[in-house]
């Protein structure tokens, strides 16, 4: 396994001849301007960029592309630092779950799968330096598996800046809107559901249930504003407005007080509220909430890792149970204790059998990973249906196969009871929103939501 | 001998100059500086104010309010600028920077408004807010808050590195010209010893030898003196009252 942290520092660099590395420097200085201007997609760019569009696309050494004879390397980059490690840490988990067992019968087509790590703790700026790394150093066959909104936003104009190199982007995790829509969306293929569906569902059935008033905690940056754009959207269409807003800084840790959005939104007497946020910050809020007697459902996405928060809420040397009674997270995977589904067994068989650690070249801050979760079972799907795509490529995988490859997938099984297609107009794979709540401290599907919220 | 109070009127009128001097510049300096620099602040807010209506468009017209997001969190990036946000033409709040949430003063403010306003905001701080148009206006308004203190601060080290330079220019001209007065009163001061020692029929010092050999006024004074004193009748009388020197 490579890995670097978010600088570069570590890890093995491919030696190269001179003439390379000065076209390197050359493309690096370019890029510096991208940098600044990254993820706005604005028409002012130009102005701003000043030297990027001096390198055109074409300088990038193609020699290589990611696969040899031997192995097809995949870049990652995630949060395996910081308060959101867990999401990195989880996701990397359950696609190594997968992919070691992918290798240990004799990979794809006689290749391993490589992953290449590096750290971005969840902030935009290195999640960019790792990309150019990746792309432009490491030469991965493709991009996999980055965790967060604000990170992925800012990655692709850098995508679309070398399109004629076909890097794509596989299921991020983020149901951000960008890279589902022009004119990012070409340069990313997505499994999961989007925030906007997932928003959508939970609005649809609170305002099922009678709870008209509906506020938002979330997390000030494209992440958040993508979620509270997917709430504004669904409440529209109900004709109902939101009631009442509050935000945070991400990078928010547990021991931070909520206290000030609670009393925020407590002004507004919401009925419940949605949540677009980390796991600390958002069991920050659901703690705060309960203290200071703002009752109502508080319902979060999937990204916030179902876990990971309730682990923070046990956490309290209280009874979970306080804490979590008005807990309802929504997810784009199954539950994995639900053992009847094919793709669950197998992944908790596969789980159990690698236990897949993340590299301690990343390990910067404590963190015991859990034996199953949703992120991790997002994670092996991912890998999963990565796999079969590769094995579509046929025998001399080539970045620019890859497209058609993407695109041969209809109606395929993953193993649950969704089935997955792809196509040029349909680059998202799963619709399905799912909705848990927490009994005897662990997340369990919702069914009925009258009875729940009765 | 030295010579006081010739001079002292010199000194202090130099002191007073150099002083007027000091005080107009740097007050015309401070006027400058503060002018400048917040006009340049202001038209900086209203070119960013500017630049993100601009770029927000097609993003607008797009819906695309997480892309919005992502770079108005990059524009506050820059220093100075304390928030962002973005309004429909409806008024509504499509995007902002605000933690933990939009403070009363923003959502009671007029947001068509594109004029300079301050506010004050609890909490936050002073602020110059500039406004900008996006697609004149039908796609909504962005509203770009300079923080005054920040601005302020800049504004005051500015000046004061003017005004440092100054008093240095102020301290150094004072000592020089100190030096100068006294550079031209020490041969004044000699003259006045020798013509008192003269008028006192005194022995006159060696030192007189240097002040007749001058070739400036102070050398003609000395020699006329001397001149005076040797066809005095008196002047060899001894006990004789010496004139006072003037």
């Amino acid at each position: 396994m490579n890995v670097r942290d978010g600088n570069g520092q570590s890890g093995k660099k491919p030696e190269s001849p001179l003439p390379l590395l000065t076209r390197r420097t050359m493309l690096r200085r370019g890029l510096a301007g991208l940098l600044a201007v990254s993820g706005a997609g604005w028409r002012g760019a130009d102005t701003v960029l000043g030297g990027a569009n001096m390198v055109s696309a074409q300088e990038i050494e193609t020699g290589f592309e990611g696969a040899t004879d031997d192995e097809i390397v995949l870049g990652m980059s995630a949060a395996f630092s910081g308060p959101s490690r867990g999401l990195g840490s989880e996701l990397y988990r359950g696609a190594m779950a997968y992919f070691n067992y992918v290798n240990d019968n004799g990979g794809v087509a006689g290749r391993k799968i490589t992953l290449k790590l590096y750290d971005d703790g969840y902030q935009p700026d290195p999640c960019v330096r790792n990309t150019m790394n990746l792309m432009l150093e490491d030469n991965v066959f493709l991009l996999f598996g980055y965790v967060g909104t604000p990170t992925v936003t800012r990655v692709l104009p850098l995508l679309k800046k070398f399109q004629d190199e076909q890097v794509y982007l596989f299921f991020p995790f983020t149901g951000a809107q960008p890279q589902r829509e022009p004119p990012y969306g070409d340069f990313a293929f997505n499994l999961r559901a989007s925030y906007r569906q997932e928003t959508a569902g939970l609005v649809n059935n609170f305002l099922a249930a009678g709870k008209r008033k509906i506020g938002v905690f979330y997390q000030a940056d494209a992440y958040g504003r993508s979620g509270w754009a997917g709430v504004r959207a669904a409440l529209d269409r109900h004709g109902e407005r939101l009631a009442g807003e509050a935000t945070y800084r991400r990078g928010q840790r547990f021991t931070g007080s909520m206290r000030e959005q609670v009393e925020i939104l407590k002004a507004n007497s919401p009925d419940a509220v949605i949540c677009i946020g980390s796991y600390a910050a958002c069991a920050a809020f659901a703690r705060d909430a309960v203290d200071r007697d703002l009752r109502v459902p508080i319902a979060n996405l999937s990204f916030v890792g179902s876990e990971n928060m309730l682990q923070l809420l046990g956490d309290l040397g209280e009874d979970v149970e306080t804490y979590s009674r008005y807990l309802v997270n929504s997810q784009v995977v199954p539950s994995y204790e639900d053992t009847s589904i094919p793709a669950v067994q197998e992944y908790r068989e596969l789980m159990e059998r690698y236990d897949p650690a993340v590299p301690e070249e990343l390990v910067k801050e404590a963190y015991s990973p859990f034996p199953q979760s949703f992120v991790s079972l997002e994670g092996f799907l991912d890998a999963k249906l990565m796999t079969e795509i590769l094995r579509r490529l046929g025998g001399n995988p080539e970045r620019d196969g890859l497209e058609d490859a993407v695109f041969s997938v209809e109606n395929y099984d993953l193993g649950i009871s969704e089935r997955v297609s792809f196509g040029p107009d349909r680059r998202q794979g799963l619709q399905t929103v799912y909705y848990t709540v927490v009994e005897e401290g662990r997340f369990v599907t919702l069914d009925d939501w009258q009875s729940w919220l009765s | 001998m030295k010579i006081q109070k010739l001079f002292q009127r010199t000194r202090f009128g130099i002191f007073l100059l150099f002083g007027v001097i000091v005080l107009s510049t740097s007050a015309l300096c401070i006027y400058t500086v503060d002018t400048q620099l917040t006009a340049e602040y202001e038209s900086n807010s209203q070119n960013i104010a500017k630049s993100v209506a601009d770029a927000s468009v097609d993003i607008l017209l797009n819906r695309n309010l997480a892309t919005l997001q992502s770079m108005i969190d990059q524009f506050v990036e820059i220093q100075g600028i304390r928030y962002i946000y973005i309004t429909s033409e409806d008024g509504e709040y499509l995007a902002h920077t605000f933690v933990p949430g939009i403070p009363e003063q923003i959502l009671a403010s007029d947001h068509s408004n594109l004029e300079p306003v301050e506010r004050s905001i609890p909490g936050l701080g002073d602020f110059l807010e500039v406004g900008s148009p996006i697609l004149a206006g039908v796609a909504g308004t962005v509203h770009v808050g300079m923080d005054q203190d920040e601005v302020a601060l800049k504004i005051q080290r500015a000046i004061g590195q003017q005004v440092i330079l100054i008093c240095i220019f102020l301290v150094v001209g004072v000592l020089a010209s100190i030096w100068l007065v006294n550079l031209a009163a020490k041969p004044l001061a000699e003259l006045l010893a020798y013509a008192v020692n003269i008028a006192g029929n005194k022995e006159t010092e060696a030192s007189a030898d240097d002040l007749l050999g001058r070739d400036d006024e102070v050398g003609d004074l000395a020699r006329l003196f001397r001149h005076i004193s040797d066809q005095s009748p008196d002047s060899s009388a001894p006990g004789a009252p010496p004139e006072k020197a003037r």
